[in-house]
């Protein structure tokens, strides 16, 4: 009986053991690991993966700068020829990322989208349904335009500094100040693209405050852009005429939130995100006939000390 | 440089003024002259020391990058580790300097095409630049503060600099034995060798002076924007490159001047400002300033074939 008992052991033991090597290679493929938001995403990426090291193993990879669309396609066709389980991706580009995925799900790779949505037309038309796990870039733009309104008159004036114009999350923050706006009944006198770089805001945001020379508030897509802002604004002497929004709450602008200069930001747990977005294609992996769908993550906002 | 290429240069200024002030309601205003005032120093910086590399006949595609790295050696040592204003701001010229060396020793001692060297530099300084910063947006505020105050009726003080740095250059160019050296150089480095100038170490001080002064602009610019951004700097190699043509540089080496590199460097940030002001998009900004740089640099040739 004993000695039966632990020959099912052995045998169990001996037959488990040849799957250890497969454990799930899941792929993480981001933007830019240049910025500090997607090296903070890849950093709680691996420590998912340190505490989850038994479910999965990850590979995590980046381009270099947030333009270079090509390189991040031809890295997810290097996933696909590499045979991993699934890839979590964060597009560099709404739409030109669709095909690739298109091939990716045809080899039976479970494909989870992250940080930035893939557009609905492009892929209704590669009919691909592909699961979107991360914030409502509106939601969270619209309440820090909201925490901006709170300060201002009905009929002021703000102006957007706008993300790159091929960014879906760019845009749909842009969508976010410009409900809030509506919603207060400001007057959005401007919406530029500073292609979410600190020195570019700098000169968009100088410009307009020499134009606009009644604009009230500078509603930035993120945070890097808002300093450059913030740089614009005190050269012209206007810190506290002119509010400051931004997003991301980088650690740069987080002293600066804290003591108001930037009035608003918003917190989407970066370092949460991947790992919203790795064990949703985990539980995907595990349970293969489930039909994918979006789940939205927490954005918080971030606002400093009350007037 | 001739009165006629000034007249050139300064025509195609005045025009641009004049086309911006009729289209949007505050361009022609102190405050926007200010402005750009006072966002010009980066430009001018990196255009004078491209200059200097171009008259020899190289390219400086490094610069951007080299500014980034720079601007991260300052964040570094400014916001995290404490270090007194004037040493980081010593070692971010510095870092700047060993660069340009860089570039200048690969060129020279390698053989390596200008073109080639510069382009490994680009990758190299950016990647150094990610890993000195951590990838992260450094917030310096009050540290640099002191960098920018006003000086004259709100010009700051990274434009003197630049602009006496512009008059410098160009003073040595012409009338310095570095200068005429640099000419001789890119004019026809065999010749320049058979007179008995020493035609690699000319070059590689064009590099280092062109890497120390990306460097005196990731100050000006870090100054500016109270912060060091990772991603500083992105393509600006290619702006200071726009200025240098626009302001009749030969490419090919052996003509320039650095007073019309830094009119040229005017151009193109009236042009991004005004177009700013506009509140263009992105499609249209991009557009007018590539045939901007197209009409400016055949202009410049039109205007030496009918004087040849």
């Amino acid at each position: 009986m004993i000695v039966s008992v632990l020959a099912l052991g052995l045998a169990n033991a001996c037959s488990s053991a040849p799957e250890a090597p497969s454990k799930p290679v899941v792929a993480l493929v981001m933007k830019s690991l240049a910025n500090e938001f997607f090296k903070t995403m890849e950093d709680g990426a691996r420590a998912h993966q340190a505490a989850n090291a038994g479910r999965y193993d990850l590979v995590a990879t980046g381009i270099k700068d947030e333009q270079d669309v090509a390189r991040q396609i031809a890295l997810v066709d290097q996933m696909v020829a590499r045979r991993v389980a699934a890839i979590v991706i964060a597009p560099a580009d709404s739409k030109a990322l669709v095909g690739v995925l298109r091939r990716a799900v045809d080899a039976g790779i479970v494909v989870v989208n992250i940080d930035n949505r893939l557009d609905r037309d492009a892929l209704a038309e590669r009919s691909l349904t592909v699961p979107f796990v991360g914030p409502d870039n509106r939601a969270g733009a619209k309440a820090v335009g909201a925490a901006v309104a709170a300060r201002l008159q009905r009929g002021d004036k703000v102006a957007i500094l706008e993300g790159a114009p091929n960014a879906f999350n760019g845009i749909e923050r842009t969508r976010g100040f410009e409900d809030a706006a509506r919603d207060a009944g400001l007057v959005v006198a401007r919406s530029q693209s500073a292609h979410w770089e600190t020195a570019r805001a700098n000169q968009v945001a100088a410009a307009i405050l020499t134009e606009v020379p009644d604009v009230k508030a500078l509603l930035c897509g993120n945070d890097s852009m808002a300093l450059g802002a913030l740089a614009a604004v005190k050269a012209t002497g206007r810190q506290g005429s002119v509010l400051i929004a931004g997003f991301d709450n980088i650690s740069a602008v987080q002293a600066l939130v804290a003591s108001g200069e930037i009035v608003a930001t918003a917190d989407q747990h970066g370092d949460r995100l991947a790992a919203y977005g790795i064990d949703y294609a985990l539980q995907q992996l595990s349970n293969p006939g489930s039909t994918p769908a979006d789940r939205t993550t927490p954005v918080d906002l971030i606002t400093g000390q009350p007037r | 440089m001739t009165s006629r290429e000034w007249s050139g240069l300064a025509a195609a200024l005045v025009v641009l003024v004049a086309v911006f002030s009729l289209l949007t309601d505050h361009f022609f205003s102190w405050t926007t002259a200010l402005a750009l005032a006072n966002q010009a120093p980066e430009s001018l910086l990196l255009a004078t020391g491209m200059t200097l590399v171009v008259i020899t006949g190289g390219i400086d595609l490094s610069v951007g990058s080299v500014l980034a790295l720079s601007a991260a050696v300052l964040g570094l040592l400014l916001a995290d580790r404490g270090v007194a204003l004037p040493v980081a701001a010593a070692a971010a010229v510095a870092v700047g300097a060993l660069c340009g060396a860089c570039n200048g020793w690969l060129s020279t001692r390698w053989r390596l095409p200008s073109f080639i060297a510069t382009l490994a530099m680009l990758e190299m300084a950016r990647g150094g630049t990610y890993l000195v910063s951590e990838s992260q947006t450094r917030y310096l505020g009050a540290a640099v503060d002191v960098l920018g105050a006003d000086l004259v009726g709100g010009v700051r003080l990274p434009v003197i600099v630049a602009a006496l740095v512009v008059v410098g250059a160009q003073v040595a160019l012409t009338h310095s034995v570095l200068g005429r050296q640099l000419l001789a150089v890119g004019a026809n480095d065999e010749a320049a060798r058979l007179a008995g100038i020493g035609v690699d170490r000319v070059r590689q001080m064009a590099f280092a002076l062109c890497g120390a002064l990306a460097g005196l602009a990731a100050i000006a610019q870090t100054t500016r924007l109270s912060a060091a951004d990772p991603n500083a700097g992105l393509g600006l190699e290619l702006e200071a490159i726009a200025a240098v043509v626009i302001g009749g540089a030969s490419l090919s080496g052996g003509r320039g001047s650095v007073a019309a590199s830094a009119l040229g460097a005017i151009v193109m940030a009236v042009l991004g400002a005004g177009l700013a002001q506009m509140g263009v998009q992105e499609p249209t900004r991009r557009l007018t300033t590539g045939a901007v740089i197209v009409v400016a640099a055949t202009a410049d040739v039109w205007r030496r074939r009918s004087r040849a």
